[in-house]
């Protein structure tokens, strides 16, 4: 264990959550950057329960996953009583992107942020589990223009069909109607609705469903695609926490994402419906025209990054650059005082030359 | 705006040089400042909602963006207050090199988009020809042929006493242009001349030619008037100096 303390280099502190600090790191072996999450101990009562319940479900989860689009557990260690995770290294998020008003979100950019979250989304359902806590916030991307899927401390398994679950799951704003509603079974499709208003995100640049309560986030949701009914989603009245609402007429998404082209509505209609039945998967998501219909995706190394990074980016470069000038100044200077000895001395041998003249007569 | 009028009606739809556009709601309001929302209104023919203006809007980004951005937008080009306005669509490959698409034209409020040369030679050459085929058949039934005295004009026969009064019926209804109108346009006609003369040496001919005239917007409005009007059918010599 002492060793492995010792082969991860503190760099820099980078933030600190509810249960653990963050900080920038070098991987000796391996010469990589990575981020070492430090799980806070907390309170003698929470330590008699032993680890920290996110930090073990994100442990449980990662150490079976390993796909491009999801954050890598690269490495669990335990120092006296603290438990450190090793992840790759993230630049930055999505929310930081999408808040950076420097930054213009082309529709490729953003077909590349959906293409690349939906592919981590199907690999995780596909091995039965859910993210629970989708966000741009947890949707990672690296300098070169990879997103992954991070922040497990919410996720499980799902499929059981006796097993019932905690609807106070998803940040409020990316949580979806049957949540709010109090269902206790739920499947992929809350994964799916997050995802939807991720995209509307990305095209408006502000939340779109920023409710500032469970009432207030249903009362938002039902004033774009208006009140379900029992014939559009059935078994809508049973479910615990049902309420009625003052009806609202639907605004077609058109009117709403005025730019976006009509695959890409296509997109949005099939992800974001109320009754989580007919919510597409993943799998069939991605097979969506949307997907391969121009414009392609930006590459990845194209991807904007926020202005901090780029910052950072530049300052590393110009450095060298200033060597090179300095060197070049330098140059110019030396030549200057050779011009301007070479100067003085042709004044004295014309001063010399005068002189002599003037005693030869 | 012409070819298509005396093309199949079924096309008339996609040729955006047939189409008009407005929005009397904003005719009232508007100035250099909101004519390119005007313009942007989810009902215009003439606007390609994924343009990289409608992405700056929907994304609430700084205007000035745009010229950082690669791909479609639209410029206000030129403005002549308070009823002119020209916008262009252009295709942006960077920051100081455009190409440009199409441009529209906002007068009085109503949105048209600007032919290309070829479209207005097209049209004009069309309507020569029509007009020249109608004099042709319209001639043809008035001449008669009698083994004996050969070919001969016949302008008294009942053919061609039903026909004329009914046209002279409606003359005066459709008048193509106003005194104004005709006046303003041997105007300007008149300084094209000026700037651009005619190589050819029978000048004199052209400059009474102008008289009989149209309006250089309400062209599709008169032109279709004109057709009606066979028996005054000359090939329109004016239209000589506007294509050199």
């Amino acid at each position: 264990m002492e060793t492995k303390l010792k082969r991860y280099e503190k760099i820099e502190f980078l933030g600190e959550g509810q249960f653990a600090t963050v900080y920038r790191a070098r991987d000796i072996e391996t010469d990589t950057i990575v981020a070492v999450k430090k799980i806070k101990i907390g309170s003698r009562i929470e330590a008699q329960d032993g680890i920290n319940r996110t930090a073990l479900r994100e442990i449980k989860i990662l150490q079976e996953l390993n796909h491009r689009n999801l954050i890598g557990l690269l490495d669990v260690f335990g120092h006296v009583s603290n438990v450190s995770l090793v992840f790759d290294f993230m630049d930055t998020d999505l929310e930081v992107i999408i808040k950076d008003n420097t930054i213009i979100l082309t529709p490729a950019n953003i077909k590349s942020y959906m293409i690349q979250t939906l592919q981590g989304l199907e690999y995780l359902h596909l091995n039965w589990i859910l993210h629970r806590d989708l966000k741009p916030n947890n949707l990672l991307v690296n300098a070169h223009g990879v997103l992954k899927i991070g922040d497990f401390g919410l996720a499980k398994s799902y499929g059981s069909p006796n097993r019932i679950n905690t609807h106070q799951v998803v940040t409020r704003w990316y949580r979806a109607p049957e949540l709010l509603f109090g269902a206790r079974q739920y499947s992929t499709y809350i994964d799916m609705w997050a995802v939807g208003c991720i995209l509307a995100e990305l095209l408006l640049r502000v939340p779109f469903f920023p409710g500032e309560s469970d009432l207030d986030q249903l009362t938002k949701i039902f004033q774009v695609f208006g009140n379900p009914t029992e014939e559009n989603w059935p078994g809508l009245k049973s479910l615990s926490d049902y309420m009625e609402f003052k009806p609202f007429q639907p605004v077609p998404l058109k009117h709403i994402f005025t730019a976006a082209a009509d695959d890409l509505l296509d997109v949005i209609s099939k992800l974001l419906v109320l009754n989580p039945n007919q919510r597409l998967n993943c799998t069939d998501t991605l097979k969506m025209p949307y997907f391969s219909n121009k414009p392609p995706p930006t590459y990845g190394s194209k991807l904007p990054l926020p202005q901090s990074i780029r910052k950072l980016k530049e300052k590393e470069k110009p450095s060298l650059k200033r060597k090179l000038l300095e060197s070049a100044e330098g140059g110019t200077l030396s030549k200057r005082l050779l011009f301007l000895m070479l100067h003085i001395d042709l004044q004295i041998i014309f001063l010399y030359i005068s002189v002599m003249f003037h005693r030869n007569l | 705006m012409i070819p298509t009028r005396m093309g199949v009606p079924s096309n008339i739809t996609d040729n955006p040089l047939s189409v008009s556009w407005h929005d009397s709601a904003w005719i009232p309001i508007l100035n250099t400042a909101n004519v390119m929302d005007y313009f942007s209104e989810r009902s215009n023919p003439f606007f390609d909602r994924t343009c990289n203006n409608e992405i700056v809007k929907m994304q609430r980004l700084n205007p000035d963006q745009l010229q950082n951005m690669v791909g479609l937008e639209y410029v206000l080009l030129h403005v002549q207050e308070p009823i002119l306005y020209v916008i262009r669509k252009q295709h942006r490959h960077s920051h100081q090199q455009v190409t440009p698409l199409a441009d529209y034209y906002i007068i009085a409020g109503v949105v048209y988009q600007a032919p290309d040369l070829a479209s207005v030679l097209n049209s004009r050459l069309l309507s020569t020809v029509h007009h020249l085929q109608s004099a042709f058949e319209e001639a043809s039934g008035f001449s008669r042929y009698h083994p004996s005295k050969g070919y001969s004009w016949d302008f008294k026969s009942q053919r061609g006493n039903t026909e004329k009064p009914k046209l002279k019926e409606e003359k005066p209804r459709e008048e193509p242009s106003s005194l104004f109108q005709r006046q303003r346009v041997d105007m300007l006609l008149g300084e094209l001349i000026k700037k651009f003369p005619l190589p050819m040496p029978p000048q004199a001919k052209t400059i009474s030619a102008p008289i009989k005239t149209e309006s250089e917007n309400g062209t599709s409005e008169n032109k279709e008037i004109k057709t009606e009007k066979h028996e005054k059918i000359k090939p329109p010599p004016e239209k000589k100096p506007r294509i050199t």
